[in-house]
């Protein structure tokens, strides 16, 4: 397999990392998102996430946690949101909930109308692998695989064929500014390298909603804004709906909507302007 | 109109996860290699217990002819000088196929025509099983029965009535006891054994006359001395005497007994003070120490059995045809039936069971391969569940259920097949070298090349299909988990 790899290995590093590559990015997502943004106060807003009384409950023998204690939202398409709330309050345990990857202990949760619930285990590998991308909190890459492999999973399990999966996933590790470093495995990587890795994984295969938890937490500041730039770029020009995790107060400047977690339960919802008035009348 | 809509998700190909199996095997080799080295020893023992037995059985098949034509002398010797006892000639006839020539000959002997052979042959099948009872049941429980009688003696002194009484009373009370057939079947028997008691004093009566005719075509020699002409006049003779002699069978005969002179020639020779001193003197030993197997050891190499020759040429009178080349020879074969008679000893026992290996070693290789099972099973179990965290991940990034099983299932294949392949390998080398200690050149005339391709192929098969069981549930339980859970476990 690291023989295949070499023949695309030889690109120089490329050093002008963000805008342009976020552009190139977005080129590549043409194909796959089609409809545009909507307006999200017009009364066209469609909800492609809504959750009705989402609770979880982590049992472990007699120790039981309330992860989530009853949560109802709707998120619009093409919207980006952040999520914010204090470690322990439930966000990742949220975004398990939302992207398919956990049952809720209560509650049900529809994407795009279509109860979770009720699909088949090829229908939620199809969902997981093409429509939702994830980037975890712990990065969750694969040990034995190399940046590039990593990348490229997702797309062999999406049917992509072995040289073109290649192709695009070196271009998505470049975006990330990790083109030079395609062979290297997890472990030889810094945090903020594998972070990166984990954020071009999400991208693979174009997914029309991308689940963030953290995705700046590791990266120094000019790094993670051009992350930021990225995600925006998604969703202003592609209409990709964000859910971002983040403690990253720069996130306000790019979100439409701002969501609080406190102890499993929402505490507020608010449309960034609106934030932004208060935010101004405490100055 | 949906924003997603939900399809089936595609098949990854069966290389493209081969691929990744074998990158996960490459990357936990250290913990790949633990698993190869356990399947590996269960493999190398099941093999070794395999490539032993086939050896032995191939081994002991072969024996069985050379050494019954090794003993085929002494048999004839016993038969043209003594009658059969009863109870041989009632094993004889029992055993006899109808229309042989044993049949035949004890026809003959008895004076017995067509129709009562086969009745006599009946009788004897059920006389042999009652005898085999009384020869297995204990001496306390024989003594209450029958008294000290033995062999056919019992069926004559249960023609007395009382005696046959005080036989049934007490088979009653012997309740651990099960007799061969129900009481009045065997007082039946009883009923009908004068007559085959009269057949076998009958067919005694004809030897004992056959045997007197023999002597004459012995003229004065013993019977071992005039077998050495049995494929000539003599052989006729004891045709016509009425003993089924094969003249093929007359031809090997006739060789046995010359090898057998000449053997008992030379190991006379020994006692000749002239050879014993020249054998001394060659070996740089006191005389009395030369040794049989000294003279043996000589008589193995060409150039030393020529000395042989010419020091036997002058202190002894050798018998006709008793060269440097027939010593040698001679020295060959006793070499070659002492290893016989090792080989039959060692492979006592074999045949029947799984691959004719015996039942004893049937037992032990299932034993071996359930102890076997479990560690494998641990090992596979083990190398599963520190992976879930993997299996998570995959599934979060649109892995079918199929997928983490079929690369779970390739892996195992990969340690199984490799771990078959190593201990098969093992095993062979094990057990050939053990048994060309035992059977020594008898071995490497008799490979058994096919029956160990098949054993190897048992062995490799079953490493592969024990692994690929044992990870099939664990990696099984682990693909249906939702993902987020499979992360969980620890
Ligand atoms: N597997 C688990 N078993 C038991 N309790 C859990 C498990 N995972 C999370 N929890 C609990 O659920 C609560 C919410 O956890 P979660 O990971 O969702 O928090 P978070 O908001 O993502 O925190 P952070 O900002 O530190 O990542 C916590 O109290 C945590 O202890
Ligand atoms: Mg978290």
């Amino acid at each position: 397999m690291r023989d295949a790899d070499e023949k695309g290995a030889p690109h120089p590093p490329s050093s002008d990392f963000g805008e342009a590559r976020a552009a190139a990015l977005l080129i590549d997502m043409q194909n796959v998102v089609t409809e545009k943004p909507e307006a999200l106060d017009g009364a066209g807003k469609r909800v492609i996430i809504r959750t009705i009384g989402m609770k979880k409950v982590y049992r472990k023998k007699d120790q039981v946690t309330q992860a989530l204690r009853g949560v109802d939202v709707e998120i619009y398409t093409g919207e980006f949101i952040s999520v914010m709330g204090p470690s322990g309050s439930g966000k990742s345990t949220f975004f398990n909930m939302i992207g398919a990857l956990d049952s809720p202990s209560e509650g049900r949760v529809f994407i795009d109308e279509v109860d979770v619930a009720q699909l088949t285990a090829e229908e939620l590998a199809f969902l997981r692998c093409r429509k939702i991308g994830y980037i975890f909190q712990s990065y969750n890459l694969i040990q034995y695989m190399t940046a590039l492999e990593n990348v490229t999973t997702p797309m062999a399990f999406g049917g992509v064929p072995d040289d073109e999966a290649r192709k695009r996933g070196m271009e998505i590790l470049g975006q990330v500014g990790l083109r030079d470093r395609w062979f290297h495995r997890p472990i030889e990587m810094s945090g903020g390298q594998q972070q990166r890795v984990a954020i071009a994984r999400s991208l693979a295969n174009q997914p029309a909603i991308l689940l963030c938890d953290e995705p700046t937490a590791n990266l120094d500041h000019h790094t993670g804004q051009e992350i930021l730039d990225i995600l925006q770029k998604l969703n202003k020009e592609r209409g990709v709906t964000i859910i971002c995790a983040t403690h990253d107060h720069r996130m306000m400047n790019v979100c439409d909507r701002l969501m609080w977690i406190r102890d499993g339960s929402i505490e507020r919802i608010a449309r960034r302007d609106e934030v932004h008035v208060e935010l101004a009348g405490i100055d | 109109m949906k924003h997603i809509d939900v399809q089936q998700q595609p098949v990854l190909s069966f290389g493209r996860t081969f691929k990744i199996a074998l990158r996960g095997v490459q990357y936990r080799l250290f913990r790949a290699l633990v698993t190869v080295a356990v399947i590996a020893v269960a493999m190398a023992f099941l093999m070794n217990i395999l490539s032993e037995s086939l050896f032995k059985r191939v081994v002991a098949v072969a024996v069985r002819d050379e050494i019954r034509a090794m003993r085929q002398a002494d048999h004839w010797i016993a038969r043209l000088s003594v009658p059969q006892t009863a109870e041989e000639i009632v094993a004889v006839l029992a055993a006899a196929e109808p229309d042989s020539e044993t049949f035949r000959e004890m026809a003959v002997f008895g004076g017995l025509d067509e129709t009562a052979l086969p009745s006599a042959a009946a009788l004897a099948v059920k006389a042999q099983a009652y005898l085999k009872f009384f020869d297995d049941i204990n001496y306390g429980r024989r003594r209450v029965l029958i008294g000290n009688a033995t062999g056919v003696e019992i069926f004559e002194r249960l023609q007395n009535e009382a005696a046959q009484t005080r036989f049934f009373e007490s088979l009653t009370l012997m309740r651990a006891v099960r007799f061969v057939t129900t009481p009045d079947a065997f007082r039946e028997f009883l009923r009908a054994w004068p007559g085959l008691s009269g057949t076998l004093t009958a067919v005694r009566a004809g030897q004992q006359r056959a045997i007197g005719n023999i002597q004459q075509a012995q003229e004065g020699r013993t019977v071992m001395e005039a077998l050495s002409g049995a494929e000539g006049p003599f052989g006729e003779a004891v045709r016509q005497a009425g003993f089924v002699l094969d003249p093929g069978e007359a031809v090997s005969l006739a060789k046995q007994i010359r090898l057998a002179e000449h053997r008992h020639f030379i190991e006379d020779s020994i006692n000749n003070p002239e050879v014993r001193k020249a054998v001394a003197a060659r070996k740089d030993v006191l005389p009395g120490d030369v040794s049989l197997d000294m003279i043996w050891k000589l008589l193995g190499r060409p150039a030393t059995a020529a000395w042989y020759e010419g020091q036997l040429a002058q202190h002894a009178s050798p018998p006709p045809g008793l060269d440097a080349a027939r010593l040698h020879e001679v020295a060959r074969t006793r070499a070659r039936s002492k290893l016989m008679v090792r080989a039959e000893l060692m492979t006592m026992g074999t045949g029947g069971g799984f691959m004719n290996i015996g039942p004893r070693m049937t037992w032990l290789a299932f034993v071996s391969m359930l102890v076997c099972t479990v560690g494998i099973a641990n090992a596979m179990l083990m190398s599963v569940t520190e992976r879930f965290r993997e299996i998570a991940t995959l599934k979060c990034l649109g892995a079918l259920d199929g997928f983490i099983m079929t690369v779970f299932l390739i892996e195992a294949a990969i340690l199984g097949l490799v771990g078959g392949l190593a201990g098969t390998l093992i095993g062979l080398v094990l057990g050939l070298g053990r048994m060309l200690a035992v059977f020594q050149s008898l071995l490497i005339e008799l490979f058994p090349g096919g029956l160990l391709l098949q054993a190897a192929g048992i062995s490799i098969v079953t490493g592969i299909a024990l692994a690929a069981v044992a990870a099939a549930y664990p990696s099984m339980r682990a693909a249906r988990l939702a993902p987020m859970e499979a992360m969980r476990i620890e």
